[in-house]
């Protein structure tokens, strides 16, 4: 199991994007959707999310909204901006060289 | 919603809207947790167990909140503020500190804001014309002489016309000549600042007349009738700004001249002008060896300095092989008006901006010991914070905050001085330094202000802020008292700041001292008469003074005479301080081709009899002028022992015959030598003079000064004068002084420089015996205990005195050491601002070194009086 801190630095932000642009989503729900997303490998715990919402909030990625939830208590749902949408591609375009770069070396031993 | 746009509105919502974001965060939080307990009770445990998991789920909460908090904008903003309100309460808790350091920093940018914003107005600030560094000046001068002679600026007409043709560098070039001149805008005389220009003259400054036109071709002919432009103030002074002002006649030098156009209000050029005419020119036009005006011109786009000076050296050069007789050795020399202008002053004004730097940085160093005395309770204060997790950057950015509050305070207090300060520099200046009027506080001096401000929070701020950091962490939260945490260090840091100061108070001391006694022996030279109750009544004729019009001066002089309370009284073309004229002359015989480029050079002064008696110049022998030295009658002339000496060594001149090209080539017989008078100012020797009389040279004696002497205030018969000169001429305008008034212009600018920099000086000892007090004054309050105990040992007040006195002196001695070695080496740049005192007067450093140790024993003795009377007991019982 990773723990957060494993993630590769950035990473998080482009899981956060890649799930805010299905739909808006509070915090809790995006911790959850990338555990189920991931089958459990990724946990997030609320210490690196809120920071990392925070920041990507401040940087214009993604909007907060104050809604009242299926508890029936306000929450804060995140959604992608158009700033937003722009970066995730881009830091999915950046992963997928990464990724695909450091597989053709794992693979190639 | 843009993106930035966004940024913005949630930098607002951090920076105004703190506990509502942060309940925010509280609440996302606390609804994260909930979600946590929820799934942990569907996945089947307890409440309380739910509880616990969430908890371990959720970790350091508070941790995440400050890195939430972080990551917001305006957070740098919010920093600031909240240091700016940290160092407003700190402020608040020591009003009496924060006074002292706000006057100090006010007086010290204050006054040097005030000395910048005449350096702006005078040497910074481009001249109020379109495009001013295309406006140059074309000067003559001698390229076989070493330094520029008080005429060398000025040009000769047809060099000027033969400059104007043969170039390409220039959209325009034009001459003019200036003087006050009579003039009648109605039915009184009067003088006024008029002059003669050529055809392009506006064309160099590109302006338009806001009223009427500029001249026409014909105006500037000869024989047409005369037009004249006003100035904007002119306009509005003698007008009330009628527009029918155009059309209206002004007599100047008695001719009539028809007003044609007003000129925008910022234009008075050259000086101070009101009326500006045609420059006419007489057909053959006068010689090439005749300078007689100045040249100006405007530079064509895109041509540099450097291009138009190689253009015109070369042009020079031509007229030199050309006209051989005139023009040998003679070069022109482009160069900005700007830099023409200002010229001598440069030099007086730099000085004392260097000065009253000093006195900045004396007043930094002295806040600086000022902050440090606080440190030792700072000390504990940071101890405390970087304890509780403040770092070593955010402690100096706070520290640095409170400097920065400090001297922003001080640089807006010192702006208001600067508004006062500026006014009184203006007004103590001396009229001869150009645009002075344009002093003020712009855009430029604040941008100054601030500067200097931030600079100097920075120079007193550092030492204490860094000092701060090295506190050890453990010694200043252990200590009880607030004594021994810093220690040696902080002492010693006082102690370099304080000799720094008084080093600097004893160069800025010194360079007053030469400057004080160079201008007392200024004023101490034997000028050759007395200017003591001399009336000087200025008057031109209106016109040419043919012998009819000069028997204004007769009529005036001989019922002057007859008025009580003058005891004698003359007339002279140039009254002691300015020369007029001057030129060559030769002794008894005159070749028929005479070469009076090798001839010895005089003063040449057209005087009235009874001046000599009227200013007590002594007659050395034979007569003065008297009233049948009239036209038709043989030329005579006075000379002073300076020319006899020069031309009559060991022999009689009386009798002899001088010839002077100055009206006429015929001989004047000397029929008297009196003594040499200072014509120049009392800096320059006496020349020598050869006097001539009004009535038998009468083209040159058009403008005359009358000098009465007085029995008593010169300026109460001033009344009494004019209404006697009205009542003989109305046409003749008059000006009115005193002879003592008049020399004071002579030493106008020593005494500016002079003055201000005692004043700087004097505020630098002020400040240095402040800073001495404050370290003297600190020390004893640290050293109470040991005094207590030595006194318990047996120690007498008078020991106890002698102990802190001798700190105190120990720190002076070393500032006076390192001070007057910098002053030997500083004082020479003053060198050419001394008359008869040398930069390594000894006199004036021994003076300096005794006023220092005064006023550091001075300062250390209150201290040491209240160390003399510690109480043993209550001292050690502190402890």
């Amino acid at each position: 199991m990773s723990k957060p801190t494993d993630l590769v630095q950035g990473t998080l932000d482009l899981l956060i994007l890649k799930i805010v642009a299905l739909e808006p989503m509070h915090g809790w729900a995006i911790a959850h959707r990338i555990q189920q997303m991931s089958s459990d490998v990724l946990q997030v715990g609320q210490s690196a999310l809120y920071p990392a919402l925070h920041k990507l909030e401040q940087q214009g990625w993604i909007d907060a909204e104050w809604k009242i939830s299926e508890t029936n208590r306000r929450a804060k749902y995140y959604s992608l901006t158009r700033a937003g949408r722009k970066a995730l591609a881009e830091e999915a375009a950046n992963w997928e060289r990464l990724s695909t770069a450091i597989s053709a070396i794992v693979r190639a031993v | 919603m843009p993106r930035w746009l966004t940024q913005f509105r949630l930098t607002l919502r951090s920076l105004f809207l703190r506990t509502r974001v942060d309940q925010e965060l509280d609440e996302e939080l606390q609804d994260h947790f909930q979600r946590e307990i929820n799934a942990a009770l569907q996945a089947g445990l307890s409440p309380q167990e739910a509880r616990f998991a969430a908890l371990r789920a959720m970790g350091a909460i508070a941790k995440s909140k400050d890195e939430c908090r972080d990551i917001r904008h305006g957070n740098s903003i919010d920093d600031l503020f909240r240091d700016l309100r940290y160092a407003g309460r700190a402020m608040r808790r020591a009003p009496g500190f924060a006074a002292l350091s706000i006057l100090i920093m006010a007086l010290g940018i204050g006054a040097n804001t005030a000395v910048f914003s005449v350096v702006n107005a005078v040497l910074l600030k481009p001249l109020a014309y379109r495009d001013p560094d295309r406006i140059v000046t074309l000067s003559d001068f001698l390229t076989n002489s070493p330094g520029p002679t008080a005429l060398s600026k000025q040009v000769a007409l047809l060099d000027v016309r033969d400059w104007h043709d043969q170039s390409s560098s220039f959209d325009a070039m034009a001459y003019y000549t200036a003087r006050e001149s009579p003039v009648m805008p109605g039915v009184t005389a009067e003088y006024a600042h008029a002059a003669r220009v050529s055809a392009e003259f506006f064309r160099v400054f590109a302006i338009e007349p806001v009223l009427g036109r500029f001249f026409t071709a014909n105006e500037m002919q000869p024989g047409d009738s005369g037009a004249v432009l006003i100035s904007y103030a002119y306009w509005q002074s003698h007008f009330a700004g009628d527009p029918g002002a155009l059309g209206r006649t002004i007599r100047i030098y008695g001719r009539p001249l028809q007003i044609v156009g007003v000129l925008p209000p910022a234009f008075r050029f050259p000086d101070q002008t009101d009326l500006w005419y045609p420059a006419i020119n007489r057909e053959p036009p006068e010689p090439r060896g005749g300078q007689n005006y100045l040249a100006i011109a405007r530079l064509k786009p895109g041509v540099s300095l450097e291009q138009a000076q190689t253009e015109m050296t070369a042009i020079a050069r031509r007229l030199e092989l050309q006209y051989p007789e005139t023009n040998k050795s003679r070069s022109v020399a482009v160069a900005r008006m700007r830099d023409n202008m200002v010229g001598d002053v440069r030099l007086t004004l730099y000085l004392l901006l260097s000065a009253v730097s000093v006195v900045l940085l004396i007043a930094c160093a002295n806040t600086a010991t000022l902050l440090l005395g606080k440190a030792t309770v700072r000390a504990r204060e940071v101890a405390v914070r970087v304890a509780l997790g403040a770092s070593r950057r955010r402690i100096v950015r706070q520290l640095i905050t409170e400097s920065l509050l400090l001297a922003v305070l001080g640089g807006a207090f010192g702006l208001l001085l600067a508004y006062a300060g500026s006014r009184t520099l203006v007004a103590l200046a001396p009229a001869s330094v150009p645009r002075l009027a344009e002093t003020g506080i712009d855009r430029r001096v604040l941008a100054y202000t601030f500067g200097i401000s931030i600079l100097t929070s920075l120079l007193f701020g550092l030492v204490p802020a860094l000092h701060a950091l090295k506190v050890d962490l453990n010694d200043a939260l252990k200590s009880a008292g607030a004594r021994s945490v810093i220690g040696g260090g902080l002492r010693r840091m006082r102690g370099v700041l304080v000799i720094a100061e008084i080093a600097l108070a004893v160069v800025l001391l010194s360079g007053a001292g030469l400057l004080i006694k160079s201008f007392v022996a200024l004023n101490n030279v034997a000028l050759g008469f007395r200017p003591e109750n001399v009336l000087v009544m200025r008057a031109s004729l209106p016109g040419p003074a043919t012998p009819v019009a000069s028997q204004f001066f007769t009529d005036v002089l001989s019922q002057l005479g007859t008025v009580p309370g003058v005891s004698a009284a003359g007339a002279t073309m140039a009254p002691p301080g300015y020369v007029d004229s001057s030129g060559a002359y030769m002794i008894d015989n005159l070749p028929s081709n005479p070469d009076w480029t090798s001839a010895p050079k005089t003063v040449f002064s057209i005087i009235a009899p009874g001046t000599f008696a009227a200013l007590e110049i002594p007659l050395k022998s034979g007569r003065d002028f008297n009233h049948s030295d009239i036209t038709g009658r043989p030329l005579v002339a006075v000379i002073n022992e300076a020319l006899a000496r020069k031309s009559f060594p060991d022999q009689n001149p009386i009798g002899r015959t001088i010839f002077c090209p100055f009206d006429t080539l015929s001989g004047m017989t000397i029929v008297g030598v009196v003594g040499d008078v200072r014509q120049r100012g009392p800096a320059l020797e006496p020349m020598p003079e050869c006097y001539m009389t009004y009535r038998q040279h009468g083209y040159n004696g058009a403008t005359l000064s009358i000098v009465a002497r007085t029995i008593g205030n010169p300026e109460a018969l001033a009344e009494t004068v004019r209404r006697l000169a009205r009542e003989t001429s109305p046409d003749v305008p008059l000006k009115f002084t005193t002879m003592q008034a008049a020399l004071s212009e002579n030493v106008a600018e020593p005494r500016f420089r002079t003055l201000l920099f005692s004043i700087f000086a004097a505020l630098a000892v002020c400040l240095a015996m402040a800073g001495v007090y404050g370290v003297m004054a600190y020390a004893v309050g640290e050293r109470a205990n040991e005094i207590g105990l030595r006194m318990a040992l047996g120690a007498s007040t008078a020991s106890v005195l002698r102990l802190i006195l001798g700190q105190g002196l120990v720190l002076a001695t070393i500032g006076l050491a390192i001070g007057l070695a910098a002053a030997v080496a500083l004082t020479r740049l003053l060198t050419t601002m001394l008359f008869e005192v040398q930069p390594n007067d000894p006199l004036v450093y021994v003076t300096v070194a005794f006023l220092l140790a005064v006023v550091a024993v001075a300062a250390s003795y209150l201290p040491a009086r209240r160390a003399a009377r510690i109480d043993p007991l209550t001292a050690l019982r502190q402890e």
